[in-house]
């Protein structure tokens, strides 16, 4: 059949996408893979030292207490984040919620402000002169009024910060999954005689489930990417005995603050498989039981 | 641009695309056009970047004489630290022009100092320094920062010798006169009875600001090289796990925990730092001459309380002071004009006009020894209750020791400071408060962060061949 198009015509049209996905991406990927395999030493001086900076990694105290950090965080944020982000939405469906949108307004809005504005916010309220030791310590007098949050409480305060910032966003992809739940088969449910329990495993949620799964997904590359809020929450550093270091944190330790740049590359290279890893295992999750 | 698109309709037929598809194939053309035909200003002149707004107020005044009186003009590019850095740091990578003169803090050299000396990006300038006798005329530790392997790659802008700063007027109330003291372990005596809720809050108040952490890895440094510790030796060698770096810990850390506690966690630039210190929550302070400045500007309320002693030493008889912060001028690889660039770093950083101003406006003496007996150091700075504060630093200015410019500083700084945090969390939970009670754990802390950092170092193929 003849589109009318010359043949030529989706080459043309794709080229300049093509061209800046050839630059901006696959090159720097590429060269990112080489590098991996280099040593590298200030601005000039490589020499290619094949998995070497992989070797190295796989016995680095560091990375590994980086993986483990990211991962608390990841879980963190999935097994906190999305229940709330979830009851908040289902909450806000409800018709008879008077100034509901008032309320997603409020609660997206945190999405809105800047990482770095957000991790300053909270550094000066877990500081030991801050708003949270004044709050605590004026509740209950036998609190410690200078009680060290960023020494003692370091995931929990990255993970709250997390929570305050990422809760209204995940929650508005819920909300618009909810709101495509079929009220047929909720009142058939209930006819049924199924009790908001059953309605909510039986019909809710096999109906946002694919917006589930990519939620999960999403939170969870996000999570695993965590590096500014930590960086400035935890004052440039990964906190006292790293308790804060994350992958990509370590990543712009090796690679912009040590300078190198092949083993900065290694580390990428190692998280790029533990995020598709993890893609994956998710989307069998995902998909057990769906036919 | 009807031309162009007769020329595209020869090719493509008219009917081909949507009314809007032609209009977004419209866009695409004509911004791209815009965007190509755009002009490139031409750089003229030399290009100076630097980080410090201060310093480039200051600088304006030298750099609009030099335009005036001489060719080619200096423009000024007041960049972020980071900014600048990065800059930097990807035209050495790349080979692409950055400014002609650079000025660079202490803490972003060592990157461009790492790898083999011929690949440093800044134009190395030891043998003019000696041939031109500026390396006789400036402070001889000034130099050490921008040294590599023997090597200078940057004219010196400071000295920046540390004293302590107190709360006289407070320490005057209590009756305590700290300038009689000679040793840290005197000071830690003297305060003591200092620690207490001074202002009824309910909250106990120490002395001295410092603590773990990010915030003091600075400060940290500084008192190991005061008592002749620090992490690597002139010729770059580690020396992490030393009697004297042990010592230093455990006392830090015996005035962080316990019942003799002295110290507070009340960081530099820190709105809640500095309203501890205006509440007089913490009454001491260590104090590069550059951070005279920052605290008169950011806390005036406490002009005419704070006054300088030169800092109490680890042994009786011991140095006074130490070193925290520094900045150089260097001239990259990638300029055009090295001569003129390197006339006009003189132009600055040996003027008198200029000492005089860094001093008066930010208390930094110049590392210009033949400026050291000018009458403005002499002067009574009313912050300071009355005391000729550049005289104090600059007595106190050949005693400044040596510091080192290995790439791996940073990172062995991070890993001792480190220790320091988990000594202090030893002490707490083993209740062992005392210096001489925490010498072994400090110890095997300093010996597991040297294993650390050997490692990293031995992990670098280059370093094995280097001597």
């Amino acid at each position: 059949m003849n589109s009318g198009y010359p043949k030529w015509a989706p080459y043309v049209l794709v080229a300049p996408f093509v061209t800046v996905f050839a630059v901006f991406m696959a090159y720097p990927m590429l060269y990112s893979a080489v590098m991996a395999m280099q040593q590298t030493y200030g601005a000039k001086a490589s020499q290619f030292v094949f998995l070497q900076n992989f070797e190295y990694l796989l016995s680095d105290p560091f990375f590994w207490k980086a993986v483990r950090n990211t991962f608390v965080f990841a879980a963190g944020s999935v097994l906190i984040q999305l229940p709330l982000s979830l009851g908040l939405a289902m909450l806000l469906n409800q018709p008879q919620v008077r100034g509901r949108v008032i309320f997603r307004l409020i609660f997206f809005s945190p999405a809105l402000v800047g990482t770095v504005f957000i991790a300053m916010m909270f550094g000066l309220m877990f500081n030991k002169q801050g708003l949270v030791n004044f709050t605590l310590h004026g509740l209950f007098s036998g609190f410690d009024p200078v009680y060290p949050w960023l020494e003692q409480f370091v995931m929990g305060s990255l993970i709250i910060a997390s929570l305050w910032q990422y809760v209204g966003f995940n929650m508005i992809y819920f909300l618009a999954a909810l709101q495509n739940v079929s009220r047929d088969l909720s009142e058939a449910a209930m006819v049924d005689g199924a009790g908001p329990f059953a309605r909510f495993r039986n019909v809710t949620i096999p109906a946002i489930r694919p917006v589930a799964s990519f939620v999960v997904l999403l939170s969870l590359i996000g999570s695993f990417q965590l590096f500014e809020l930590a960086w400035v929450l935890l004052n440039n550093s990964g906190g006292p005995n790293d308790q804060g270091l994350t992958v990509v944190m370590y990543l712009y330790q090796n690679g912009f603050i040590s300078f190198d740049l092949g083993y900065a590359s290694a580390i990428g290279w190692a998280l790029a498989i533990l995020l598709m890893g993890f893609a994956l295992v998710q989307h069998r999750v995902s998909t057990i039981g769906e036919n | 641009m009807s031309r162009l698109f007769r020329l595209i309709f020869l090719f493509v037929p008219r009917e081909s695309l949507s009314v809007g598809g032609w209009i977004i194939v419209g866009l695409a053309l004509s911004s791209s056009i815009a965007v190509l035909s755009w002009p490139i200003p031409q750089r003229e002149g030399l290009e100076f970047w630097l980080f410090s707004k201060g310093h480039a107020e200051l600088y304006q005044v030298k750099t609009d004489q030099w335009n005036a009186q001489r060719d080619p003009d200096v423009h000024i590019s007041l960049l972020s630290n980071e900014s600048l850095q990065q800059r930097m740091l990807a035209s050495f990578l790349s080979d692409t022009p950055a400014a002609d003169v650079i000025e660079v803090e202490r803490n972003f050299v060592p990157q461009a100092f790492t790898g083999p000396i011929k690949d440093v990006g800044f134009i190395d300038l030891t043998d003019r320094l000696k041939e031109e006798g500026i390396y006789d005329q400036l402070n001889g530790p000034s130099f050490a920062p921008w040294t590599s392997r023997g090597r200078i790659f940057g004219l010196p802008h400071d000295v920046h010798p540390m004293m302590l700063a107190y709360r006289a007027d407070l320490f005057e109330a209590a009756g305590i006169d700290l300038t009689q003291v000679q040793t840290w372990d005197e000071f830690a005596e003297a305060v003591r009875p200092l620690v207490g809720d001074r202002n009824g809050d309910g909250i106990t108040d120490y002395v001295i600001s410092m603590w773990t952490g990010g915030g003091f890895r600075d400060q940290l440094e500084a008192l190991l090289l005061q008592a002749g510790g620090a992490l690597f030796d002139e010729a770059e060698r580690m020396q992490i796990n030393t009697e004297l770096n042990a010592r230093v810990l455990a006392t830090l850390a015996s005035w962080m925990v316990g019942p003799d506690r002295i110290a507070v966690d009340a960081p530099e630039f820190d709105p809640q730092g500095n309203q501890m210190r205006l509440d007089g929550r913490v009454l001491v302070a260590l104090m590069p001459d550059w951070l005279g400045g920052v605290w008169e500007m950011d806390m005036p309320a406490l002009s005419g309380k704070i006054k300088l002693m030169p800092l109490p030493a680890w042994e009786p008889g011991g140095r006074r002071t130490s070193v925290w912060g520094g900045t150089m001028l260097g001239i990259p690889k990638t300029t055009e004009d090295f001569d003129s660039a390197w006339t006009f770093a003189k132009h600055l950083y040996l003027s008198e006009e200029l000492a005089e101003g860094l001093y008066r406006k930010h208390y930094i003496i110049s590392p210009v020894k033949a400026f050291w007996d000018r009458s403005f150091y002499d002067e009574p700075v009313e912050f300071f209750g009355g005391q000729p504060v550049g005289r104090l630093y600059i007595d106190l200015a050949p005693q400044v020791p040596l510091r080192t410019s290995s790439p791996f500083n940073t990172y062995a700084k991070d890993r001792v400071a480190n220790a320091l945090y988990l000594l202090k969390e030893y002490a707490n939970e083993n209740q062992k408060y005392k210096p001489e009670e925490l010498m072994d754990e400090a110890h095997r802390l300093l010996k597991s962060s040297e294993d650390l950092v050997t490692r990293q170092v031995e992990r670098n193929v280059f370093l094995r061949s280097e001597p």
